[in-house]
């Protein structure tokens, strides 16, 4: 049911933020499609090996959003991923809360993926060092979106993935982190972010 | 630069008397009337008689619109000359001190505060006053976005459209917002100006996007005849293949860029299914 989130997914999520600090960011979640449905299988954690950057700046209009999910399910299905969950980051540094996009996509993603959850990054708390998690997880229990205490366990190496992301940040790797928005802008621009995935793979 | 004597070819009466008419008929082409008025007043001032007084005034106000705050003051200072004691022009000195940089801060610090709906009624009372202020009414619009208040950004880029009909970004902005909005007509809408976008840049994959989504959603639509069901079709058909072209374009020669060709292809196959 809670998912745990991987070093690269963890990093693209917080380099995306660094990129536009002025704006609202959110983005795609994905995790590694699983055969079996094991009846116990709720209380594994979903890992979440990937996030996909989608939009900077105006996030509540639909038309992007509607492409980016169907071409991104798309993808997914190429590599036996699925979109477990969203991402979000408010404009306003001190305002980390749920709002109605976060909700509206999650929905969207639920339609496809019962334990889909939502990560707010709170941007406030972005330092270069990377200290602590500046993450806040939200499970959908009861119609109601309810955030779960973040700990180490949310991570699948949460020490590994503050080294990576410190290294990234202060090597201002963001400036080349590709949203969807900056796909859209140009073609060739491509949102699986190869050259930042490198990067992470080189420094585990 | 050249003149608007030397653009257009007209005299300094012709001059006038455009200013008059934009006068008359209460016309907000602020940015004319200050390249108009600017040079009627400077070199053909001495010809303009009585009428250069309510030239100063009509110049000023279009100057405050385009935050040409040096001009504003400079016809102030000769109408308060002419006349010290006018109520009427202490009025216009107030709209003056209210300088547009004020106010912008205080909306700014609004914003930053999370106060969208303050920062919204601020930005609204700003643009009574300045009412050619793009970016304004741009970032008036985002706020509207941000609260979900789709009819109200849509009006915000109306008046973006009207003033700056070329610029493609607007009509697909437009259209974006009326296909969040929702609703068979709104669709048709936002189809129409995601193609006039396209007419005006054939290079925005937005628009492209935008009309093969919207095309897509009509001819979907149990509401719609068999005509307009076939029509969008080609249209959704046409916007594919231009999507297809496009990737194909921006693919050559890397092959990261595969799987986002071949994803591109996917989806446009599992939509068509699912509109037929």
């Amino acid at each position: 049911m809670p998912i745990q989130l991987t070093s690269q997914a963890y990093c693209k999520m917080l380099l995306h933020a660094a990129k536009y600090p002025h704006c609202a960011v959110n983005g795609l979640l994905v995790a590694e499609k699983t055969k079996d449905k094991k009846k116990d299988s709720h209380s594994e954690p979903v890992l979440c090996v990937d996030c996909v950057p989608l939009f900077h700046g105006t996030l509540a209009l639909a038309p992007m959003l509607e492409v980016a999910l169907t071409l991104i399910d798309t993808w997914c299905k190429e590599n036996n991923y699925v979109i477990a969950g969203y991402y979000q980051a408010n404009e306003r540094t001190k305002d980390s809360r749920l709002n109605q996009v976060a909700e509206k996509v999650a929905a969207r993603i639920s339609e496809n993926f019962s334990e889909s959850a939502i990560v707010m990054v709170d941007s406030s708390r972005l330092t270069m060092s990377c200290f602590e998690p500046i993450v806040l997880i939200y499970d959908h229990h009861e119609n109601k979106w309810k955030s779960r205490e973040v700990t180490v366990d949310s991570f699948e190496d949460w020490s590994e993935a503050q080294k990576i992301t410190s290294a990234l940040l202060e090597n201002r790797c963001y400036e080349n982190l590709i949203d969807f928005d900056n796909h859209l802008d140009d073609l060739r621009n491509d949102w699986t972010n190869p050259v930042i995935n490198k990067s992470v793979l080189d420094l585990c | 630069m050249a003149s608007v004597s030397e653009m257009y070819d007209v005299g300094w009466e012709e001059m006038r008397d455009k200013l008059r008419k934009w006068r008359e008929d209460n016309f907000r082409n602020s940015e004319q009337i200050v390249d108009v008025g600017e040079e009627l007043i400077s070199e053909h001032g001495s010809k303009l008689g009585d009428d250069i007084w309510i030239i100063y005034e009509q110049v000023m106000i279009a100057a405050l619109d385009c935050s040409r705050d040096d001009l504003a003051l400079t016809c102030l200072q000769e109408l308060r000359k002419q006349f010290p004691d006018s109520h009427r022009v202490k009025r216009l000195s107030a709209s003056a001190f209210k300088s547009s940089t004020a106010r912008k801060r205080k909306i700014s610090i609004l914003k930053a505060q999370g106060k969208s709906t303050e920062a919204i009624r601020e930005l609204n009372e700003y643009l009574e006053q300045f009412v050619g202020d793009q970016e304004a009414w741009h970032e008036l619009s985002e706020l509207y976005i941000n609260e979900h208040d789709y009819g109200k950004a849509a009006f915000c880029l109306e008046e973006l459209m009207m003033t700056n009909p070329h610029n493609h970004l607007y009509c697909e902005q437009y259209a974006e917002v009326k296909y969040t909005q929702g609703g068979l007509e709104n669709l048709e809408l936002s189809r129409k100006y995601f193609a006039q976008a396209l007419r005006l840049n054939n290079r925005n994959m937005r628009a492209l996007f935008g009309l093969y989504m919207s095309a897509s959603h009509i001819a979907a639509s149990p509401k719609v005849s068999a005509k307009v069901k076939k029509d969008n079709m080609k249209y959704a058909s046409w916007a594919a293949s231009q999507i297809n072209r496009a990737y194909k374009l921006a693919g050559r020669g890397t092959k990261e860029n595969k799987c986002s060709v071949k994803a591109v292809e996917e989806m446009l196959e599992s939509m068509q299914i699912t509109m037929s």
